[in-house]
């Protein structure tokens, strides 16, 4: 009563001083309805890139993934849907036959076909274009368009997981005559897609405008334009979604979420994350070398309270190196367990003699990266282990990254790029993989095995094999498997998906009608 | 206009030795800072790779070569491609000096429009209440954390009170709160030094003068005090001007105002040397340019600078 009392008050303050203020006094969006024709995201920074295949980050993939397709759809249950193209099938070993869809325009008018699906596959892993995307298709051997609606894709070795890495980064559909007419830098500046939102303009810094692509084969999207925000604090942020000035924030963390559910008119919208925050060991350097040492460090993790008191909920136990919703995922196994007793009777056993173990983070690459350091080292501690964190930014985190000299333990936030975990732990901790500081010969048959098998029993096998070995030698500790949090006006009707592209199609975006 | 050849020349001499200075500076922190290309190329990239684009971006030269080829392009105002934006980074910072500009006039217009009134009245109202309770003020806005002030005003003004956007740069509405949070340091520190260069000038033998000649207090404090007060005050509000128009970090990423501030920190992140660079070359050169433009305000405001 006493808010109202004062808004009136400077209600009426407000149009005595000047009678040019109309419309100055915003009334947040309460109704549950909306007559809205533009939904405004903001997200915690600007695209740097709207060329798919130049960019990775999360900023930029929120966007290129709405204004361009790929052959595949994976979509937020994690399951693979026809995209471009309608239908695909094995064709001995290493042939896959790809049916496209016939009557797709770019939108600049020009026809999709097989030959632009083929070109794009083709220039990411082109030396001569140097994309950020150019690992993805390492297994591609060549391909073929006999005709407009045919796509061949001839692999080195069988590669079972092809359909899905064709629905993640990298496998954008990108206009072959558009692009070799106006050329790559144009291409980058002014993006033409098949997808359901076309560009606009982009003012660096502040906004991405986007407007719907009427005659999106989709079906056309709810909406007449798509803004995108940079509100890179969060405080400000949650400020502009709890004032109605945008319609969806990403990266809500647990404690503003409270902020947002506690508020009329927005709610927070949550997909548990396609991958897992892991501290990362060196298993090169002693003492962590010893895996009793590594299972002590496992055993002296409180995971429930991080997951009760620094995410407040948001966020699972993990059981192993596999994410919960990946192929794989072995249900029955229990959550990583906590038990200080045990871990000080290993580190006993394994001979610890008091060495340093470090614990790497950043504050800010990862959400509560440095919050849970501290609390994982406190923990350590209690458990007799002598921790230290060690802070840096990320920058120096990239280059540790780049020249594997991660001392001790760091946090990783791997992504099951594809859903399985050929795509998180074998890509990451396979040999030669960016976090190859540790080898074991039977895990390494197996990885290598169960990526060339079509035989998803086999594979099943192989990667329950893994799996305990994994949590035997631990060179992922497995912390946690969060949440990834939206927040939502009432209004807006939308499914988040769990690996952060935010895409915003017919099939998981409506606006609620008034 | 005998001496102002000499003058200019000696000035402008000394602005090129300090943009050379702090060109070399800034070159020399940004390469100890560390390499940008793991920054460029995804993590399981091979070592060819890193060594290719290193040498595309000419980072495996020695650095003594890399900074005459720096400098040999600054001198014919090429600044080389932003690596993370892959456009000349001249355009780009370009790009962003509208909105720095618009911030950081407002806030200088609107400091010094509140302060110089404020810092008048206080002297001449010396311990009054109105003295007491501005100078209070003052000493909050000077001490304040910008962030505070920043996320606080959103909160209050634009959340609570409903008067305001939280953020963005669209319209004069969202102008305000970041102009008034900008501007806070600099309204506070014009005040309180304009407050202590008029008690300085008030307590002159020329002020009881024409006190006792029987001039009226307020021509008294307009003709006779601001005028000799001015210089400090001048040098004060110059100076401001020339950090408001510099970017301003804090206040650009809590309104996400899309300014040299925030673009010089990104950068910094991004290990975009060319960027960087040009950006700290140009506020140099508008703050060497504010001097200049100061240091010929006194000739007026001071015959004595004149004759030096």
């Amino acid at each position: 009563m006493a808010e109202m009392t004062r808004r009136e008050v400077l209600k009426i303050a407000a149009a005595g001083a000047s009678a040019a203020l109309p419309g100055v006094i915003a009334s947040p969006a309460h109704s549950q309805g909306t007559q809205k024709r533009e939904l405004v995201v903001a997200q915690g920074g600007d695209v740097a890139q709207f060329d798919p295949h130049m960019s990775t980050s999360s900023n930029d993939i929120r966007i290129s993934f709405n204004l361009f397709d790929n052959l595949t759809s994976r979509r937020p249950d994690g399951k693979l849907a026809p995209g471009l193209a309608m239908e695909w099938k094995l064709q001995g070993q290493t042939t896959w036959v790809f049916k496209l869809r016939q009557g797709v325009k770019w939108h600049n008018g020009d026809p999709f076909s097989s030959a632009d699906a083929k070109f794009s596959i083709e220039r990411t892993y082109d030396p001569n274009t140097k994309m950020r995307v150019n690992t993805v298709f390492t297994t591609v051997d060549r391909l073929e368009a006999p005709d407009p609606a045919t796509l061949i894709i001839h692999t080195k070795k069988p590669d079972p997981l092809l359909p899905a890495r064709l629905g993640f980064y990298g496998g954008q559909i990108v206009p072959k005559k558009y692009l070799d007419a106006v050329g790559p830098d144009t291409f980058n500046q002014k993006p033409v897609g098949t997808g359901p939102v076309r560009f606009v303009s982009w003012t660096k810094d502040d906004r991405v405008v986007l407007e719907a692509n009427p005659d999106y084969w989709g079906g056309r999207v709810d909406f007449d334009r798509l803004i995108v925000r940079a509100l890179p604090e969060m405080a400000p942020r949650v400020a502009a979604l709890l004032k109605g000035e945008v319609d969806l924030i990403t990266q809500v963390p647990p404690d503003q979420g409270e902020r947002v559910k506690a508020n009329a008119g927005t709610l927070v919208s949550g997909a548990l994350y396609g991958g897992l925050y892991v501290l990362a060991v060196n298993s090169k350097r002693p003492p962590l070398d010893n895996p009793l040492v590594k299972q002590a460090l496992s055993l002296a993790i409180d995971r429930e309270t991080i997951v009760k008191e620094l995410w407040r909920g948001r966020g699972v136990v993990p059981s192993g190196p596999i994410a919960k919703g990946d192929n794989h995922f072995d249900a029955s196994l229990p959550p990583l367990a906590y038990d200080p007793k045990e871990a000080r009777e290993r580190l006993r056993k394994a001979g610890y003699k008091n060495e340093e173990i470090v614990i790497e983070t950043t504050a800010g690459y990862m959400a509560g990266d440095r919050t849970m350091a501290e609390a994982v080292q406190a923990m350590w501690r209690d458990a007799g282990v002598n921790a230290k964190v060690e802070l840096f930014e990320y920058s120096v985190r990239a280059q540790k990254n780049r020249d594997k000299s991660f001392k001790g333990v760091w946090w990783s936030d791997p992504t099951s790029t594809l859903r399985d975990p050929d795509g998180m732990m074998w890509r990451l901790l396979g040999p030669g993989g960016p976090q190859d500081y540790w080898r074991h010969p039977e895990f390494d048959e197996l990885g290598n095995a169960a990526r060339f098998s079509v035989d998803e029993k086999f594979r099943a096998d192989a990667y329950r094999k893994m799996t305990k070995i994994s949590l035997e030698h631990f060179p992922w500790i497995p912390v946690i498997q969060p949440y990834e949090d939206y927040g939502l006006q009432k209004h807006v009707e939308w499914t988040p998906d769990p690996l952060q592209q935010l895409e915003i199609r017919r099939f998981n975006f409506k606006f609620r009608r008034a | 206009m005998r001496g102002l050849l000499p003058f200019l020349g000696s000035r402008l001499l000394r602005a090129a030795v300090a943009l050379w200075l702090v060109s070399t500076v800034v070159f020399v922190v940004m390469r100890l800072s560390g390499d940008p290309v793991p920054l460029l190329l995804p993590p399981d990239a091979p070592r060819s790779e890193i060594f290719r684009v290193r040498a595309e971006l000419g980072l495996d030269r020695p650095l003594p070569v890399q900074y005459v080829v720096f400098l040999g392009n600054v001198l014919r105002g090429d600044f080389g491609r932003s690596i993370h934006f892959r456009q000349p980074a001249f355009r780009v910072v370009l790009g962003y000096l509208p909105a720095t500009f618009e911030l950081g006039l407002t806030a200088f217009v609107l400091a010094s429009l509140v302060a110089l009134p404020i810092g008048v009245v206080s002297a001449v109202r010396r311990n009054s209440p109105v003295d007491q309770v501005t100078m209070g003020l003052a000493l909050v806005g000077q001490s304040a954390p910008t962030f505070f002030i920043g996320i606080l005003l959103i909160l209050v003004v634009s959340l609570k009170l409903g008067l305001l956007p939280t953020s963005g740069r669209e319209d004069w509405r969202n102008l305000v709160l970041p102009a008034l949070t900008l501007g806070a340091f600099a309204m506070a520190s014009i005040a309180r030094l304009t407050r202590s260069a008029v008690l300085e000038v008030l307590r002159a033998d020329y002020i009881r003068t024409a006190r006792a000649k029987g001039l009226s207090e307020a021509l008294v404090v307009t003709k006779h005090t601001l005028k000799n007060a001015a210089v400090p005050i001048v040098t004060i509000t110059g100076l401001q001007f020339g950090t408001l128009l510099g970017g301003a970090v804090v206040t650009e990423t809590v309104f996400a105002w899309p300014g040299i501030g925030r673009l010089a920190i990104q950068s910094i992140y991004n290990r975009d040397y060319p960027v960087v660079q040009c950006t700290v070359f140009l506020s140099t050169v508008l703050f060497i340019v504010i001097n200049f433009c100061i240091d010929l305000v006194y000739g007026l405001l001071d015959p004595r600078v004149r004759s030096i």
